[in-house]
Formats: C-alpha cells, structure tokens, sequence
C-alpha cells in the first residue's frame, strides 16, 4: 500500500487549523488591547484642574467659607484649608478645585517656630506657611494631629510636621509634603511659584518638571 | 405534566444526575451554603436598588437642601439618588440588608474555607474547587469594595481615592492601569457609571459563572463525607437526597438566613450616607476599610516607608503594602493543596487533630491576620494610650511575628496533649478489656 502513501506537498490540515485558530486568537487578542485603551479617556488640562500658579489667590475650601478669600487673621497654627483661585482665559475666576489634589494646608505660627528644612524664604514673614495637603502615600487629605504634634492622615497614620518642612516623622509616607511659595499683596495671600518639590500624585522630578512646562505653555 | 416533560426534555435524567444528590448531614456543611444564599439576596435587593439608583457622579441640585438660586447646593447625582432610596419606603432597609448581606456572605465564605482547610477537603481530587473558591472570595471581596464606592459619600470617595492610590502604585503601568480602570484622572467625570458597571455587571457575572463552576464540580465530585459515614457504610456515599429531603432544610436555612438579616438591618443602621455627607475636602477620621480587608490596611499602617527605583519603575511602601503582601498571601492559599503530597483520593473529612502541622499552621496563619487587623487600629491604640507613636510599630511589628509563632507552637503543644489522653485512655480501655477476660 506504501505506493498509494500521499506525500503532502503543503501543510497537513491539523497543522492549518492550529495555524488558523492561533492567528485568530492573536488577532482578537490584539483587537482586545486595542478596545482597553478606549476605557482611558483623554486627559484635558482645563483651568480648574491646572495646579496652583504665580498670581493665583488662596481661598477658603471648607464648605461652609468656600470661594472666601483667606485673610491673615483667618489663620493659626491649626489647619486652614484652602484652594488656589486662578482665572479663566474670559478673566474669570475659577477655583481650581477639579483637581482635588490642589488642596493646600494653611498655618500661621509665632514667628521662629518656622525652621529648616521649610524653605522660609517661600513664607510669608517666616510666619505662614502652605503646603499641599494631600498624603504622599495615598493621596488623602492630612488633618491636624489629634495628639497635638504636627500632621496626621487619617488613612493610613502618616505623620508630618509642618514646623521642620512637613517632613515624615511617622508612618509609611515616602516624602513630606510640597511646600508652595506664596507671598502677601495687599491683604491677600497669592501663590509666588510652581510648588517647591513634586507634589503627589507625581512620582518622578522629569514628569513633574514636564507636567510644569505643559501648564505654563497652556496658560501663555 | 411530569410525563409531558419527560417525554420532550428527558427532564428524569436530569433527575438521576443533579437532583438526587446526597447531602452530608453535618452543620459544618451548611457554610458553603449560606454563601450561596447571601449571593442570591444580594442579588435580589441589588436588582431593587439598580431600579432607583443614578449612576453619575455629574453634580445636580440636592432637592433635600436646594440651597439658593445665586448658590445652589449641588451634590454628585449618585449621592443623591442614595438620599432618595433612604427616603423611599423600605428604601434604607434594602440598603442596610444589601450591606450586611454582603458582610455575611464574605464572612460565611471564610470559614467555609476555613472548614475546608482544617478537614482537609481540598485535598485530591478537590484542588480544582479550592482554587476555584480561592477565585471567589477574591471576586466577593472586590465586588464588596466597588460597592461601597456607589453611594459616592465622603466615606465612599476617599475609599476610591486609596484604591486608586494602590492601583497607580503598580511600577511602571501603575498610572495608566489606573486611569484605564477608573475612567481617567481621578476623580474623572465617569467613574461612578464605571464603577456601577464593574459592581453590576462583570463582577457578579464572573461569581455566577464561578459559582457555577463551584457547584458542578461538587456534585461531580461529591461532598467530603463526614467521619460518621465511615462508620455507617464505608465507602459508601451518605447523605439526604437533593430532591426532596434536603430542599426543605436548605428553605429553611435561606428563610431564617434572610429573616435574621433583616432583623439585623432593622436595628443597626449600616453605612449612613447623610452622616459622612456628599465628597469633600474634609477628611474622615479614623476611615476603615471593612473588616475582611483591615488586615491589608494594618499591614500599610506598620509598613515602614521606602521607595526602590528600579528600571524607571517606582517600588513603594504602598505597592508592597497593598498588592505585594496581599499576593502573596494569596499564592500561599492557592499552593495549599500543592503542598499536599498524597496520591490518594479524598473520601472522608479528617479529624484536624490528626494534622497537627496543618492545624498548627492554618491557627498561625489566621492569628497573623488578626494582629494586622488590630495594627489596622494603630491611630486609636495610640490616642487610648496603649501606645506610643514612637513604639507603635516596633510593637505591632513584633506582635506579628510573635503571635502567630506562639499559636504554633500552642496547637502543637495541645494536639500533643490531646493525643496523649486519647492513647492512655485506650490502654486504660484495653487494660480493662484484658481484665474482663
């Protein structure tokens, strides 16, 4: 019977349907990958998720002031929450609140409290001092400690100290808050800079840095 | 009409494999069931919620407060939609039953599991319906946390701020993953309809299809006999039928089951939206996660911080806190029947005392988690005084280790105990039996 032995010249057709089926697969697969990236909308920098920027005014976040400008005498050595308020390109004022990470932490203590590593040139008079008030280890807003020692996130116990630059003296935070420049005109305190070191949710310097490039092209 | 049936659809066949069914008769076999009656309510008064809830985080104007025209009180619309079910008749009695239905449901799951592992029923041929399990009290726990992410409270939005936060922790992909996953930048103007078709639609359509599974292998592969059959017909299949002996009683469980939920949900109010208030900048003291998942908060509270960079990647305390430690507590829960080493089938639930090292190990293990529960604690152990913020860690990370390695050696020691007894009493009996003769 050998003589009738069919000498197949192509592919057998076990090996074609293995061949078919996975090419399809991938396809498919691929195709899949493709609608997943469909799930991640397009990120818009609009002017209330834009970040705090020179000349933006600070003003009240809690809900009962909110859009009040904060004055000096609003402030202690408690926590005072407050929005960067910038404008709009129609020269509104917008409070950049789309972005809840831009909630900033307010404290005014008695002047010489404030010490290194708190960049002092970037208080006011030594005096007030603004921070980012967002948890470097899960974005949650830090409140005041209810022991009376500095900072204190409520999620995971994070503890920082806002006289010493927020720096972490407790808790799985892997770097102090950013401190915000900010500077006094008129009776008004006004943001003086880019925040001083990257701010959550950041976690690189270059994106950091290139993030502040993109908003100051978007703002000329 | 049964004839009819028959004739058209074989319907006795279906009889003979599935509806015959034998059922042990041992309380301890009635956990796996009262999961399955969880899931059924839940779904029920999740199908009745569905009907009123809003999926939308867009703000409308809160028509319980409207505020005034030149300063309107505008909350998310899901929030608000959670105001109006409370105000429904029976409105906040279907939330709190959902709720707790859910804490039931994850709670009779674990020790499910738990009776699983001490009479070693994953043991072969059952590996497969361990795992499948395993799957499922994953799927339960985040069909859990994307539910209590819907009422979109203050509680709820800092709860998806953190999942977020551990989400974008993964190195590399972590930001993307994130976004991907929940519907841009948080807090990006789709993430409740995201959140709502996950809690919905795909995680309670992959525990369907599991559970399914989960079942179809039990009756094929039957349930582990109880030590009783061995005694009664070895070898033997021992139980009540499905159909009509154990229906009765399963009827019953389910009824009671429900009823004291209820009774339940009547009394303690679960989860009070209008009491943590509509998303905020105020953060909420002393937040928690529930119960099942304290022991992953404990461990991120005592974790201390660092950050690896590696390849452009970022490793941190968050990733290994939250993804890392829970994995691989996960992969040592999928191994256990891989560290089974015996060839032979499973028939009989085995005596936990005959296994002192798995015991010994299992009593370790849950005594870990319970201490990590406790760090989850650590804000309050501290203001109570117990604690110091100085020591807190150094203590809760040592209570970690040395509790469970103490509960070892415990089991161990009265296992041993308890085999001494057993033994001087059978030579007592034996003594005994000689000086009867």
């Amino acid at each position: 019977m050998t003589r009738y032995k069919k000498q197949d010249p192509e592919i057998t057709r076990r090996k074609f349907i293995n061949v078919a089926m996975g090419t399809t697969a991938a396809v498919g697969t691929v195709s899949l990958v493709s609608a997943l990236g469909t799930a991640n909308p397009v990120f818009r920098l609009t002017p209330d998720k834009a970040p705090p920027v020179k000349g933006d005014v600070l003003v009240h976040a809690s809900e009962s002031k909110e859009g009040q400008i904060i004055k000096v005498s609003d402030l202690s050595d408690q926590l005072v929450r407050a929005w960067p308020m910038g404008k709009d390109k129609d020269g509104n004022n917008v409070i950049r609140k789309g972005e809840p990470n831009n909630i900033l932490a307010l404290y005014r203590f008695p002047k010489g409290q404030l010490v290194e590593p708190t960049k002092l040139d970037a208080t006011v008079n030594g005096e007030i001092v603004a921070y980012s008030d967002i948890c470097t280890h899960a974005g949650c807003s830090v409140a005041d400690s209810d022991q009376g020692d500095g900072m204190k996130c409520p999620c995971h116990s994070g503890q920082y100290d806002p006289k010493r630059g927020c720096k972490v003296i407790g808790g799985p935070p892997p770097r102090p808050l950013a401190q915000l420049p900010i500077k006094l005109e008129g009776d008004q305190l006004v943001v003086a800079d880019f925040f001083a070191s990257m701010p959550y949710p950041f976690l690189s310097e270059t994106e950091w840095e290139k993030f502040k490039k993109e908003v100051e092209e978007q703002l000329a | 009409m049964n004839q009819w049936l028959d004739d058209r659809l074989h319907i006795s066949r279906l009889n003979d494999k599935f509806l015959r069914k034998a059922f042990p008769v041992h309380h301890s076999f009635f956990l796996g069931e009262i999961t399955l009656f969880s899931l059924i309510v839940l779904i029920l008064t999740g199908i009745l919620l569905a009907l009123s809830y809003e999926p939308s985080n867009s703000l409308v104007v809160n028509t319980f407060d409207p505020g005034t025209v030149t300063k309107p009180n505008l909350v998310p619309a899901a929030y608000h939609s959670a105001l109006k079910i409370n105000a429904m008749p029976f409105g906040d009695m279907l939330r709190r039953v959902h709720h707790w239905m859910a804490n039931i449901m994850v709670a009779a799951a674990v020790i499910h599991m738990m009776r699983i592992y001490f009479t070693g029923a994953f043991k072969k041929p059952r590996e497969i319906n361990w795992w499948i399990g395993m799957l499922l009290l994953i799927f339960s726990a985040l069909t859990a946390v994307t539910g209590y992410i819907l009422p979109y409270d203050n509680y709820a939005y800092n709860t998806v701020k953190v999942v977020y936060a551990i989400t974008g922790s993964i190195p590399w992909v972590g930001e993307w993953v994130a976004q991907a996953a929940f519907a841009g930048k948080f807090p990006g103007a789709g993430i409740i309809p995201r959140i709502y078709g996950y809690h919905i639609m795909l995680l309670p359509g992959i525990l369907l299809a599991l559970t399914g599974a989960h079942m179809l292998l039990m009756i094929k592969q039957k349930h582990t006999q109880p030590q009783y059959a061995k005694r009664v017909a070895y070898k033997k299949i021992v139980g009540v039928p499905f159909m009509t002996q154990q229906t009765p009683i399963m009827l019953v469980l389910a009824l009671l089951l429900t009823g004291l939920v209820m009774l339940f949900a009547a009394f303690i109010p679960v989860h009070p939206v209008e009491f943590f208030g509509p998303p905020s900048t105020t953060p909420i003291n002393n937040i928690k996660p529930d119960w099942y998942l304290l022991w992953v908060f404990g461990a991120l509270a005592i974790i201390p911080s660092f950050e690896w960079h590696l390849f452009g990647g970022l490793i941190g305390a968050e990733f290994v806190g939250a993804l890392v430690l829970p994995g691989i507590v996960m992969a040592l829960m999928f191994a256990v029947p891989m560290l089974d080493r015996t060839t032979e089938h499973q028939y009989y639930a085995e005596n936990p005392t005959n296994h002192p090292v798995r015991l010994a190990a299992g009593v370790a293990f849950f005594a870990m988690m319970i201490v990590l529960s406790v760090a989850g604690y650590k804000p309050e152990l501290i203001s109570s005084g117990l604690l110091t913020t100085g020591n807190a860690n150094t203590i809760l990370w040592i209570l970690t280790l040395l509790v469970p390695a103490v509960s070892y050696f415990a089991v161990i020691g009265i296992v041993r105990g308890i085999r001494a007894l057993r033994e001087a009493d059978e030579r007592e009996s034996l003594a005994h039996a000689h000086a009867d003769d």
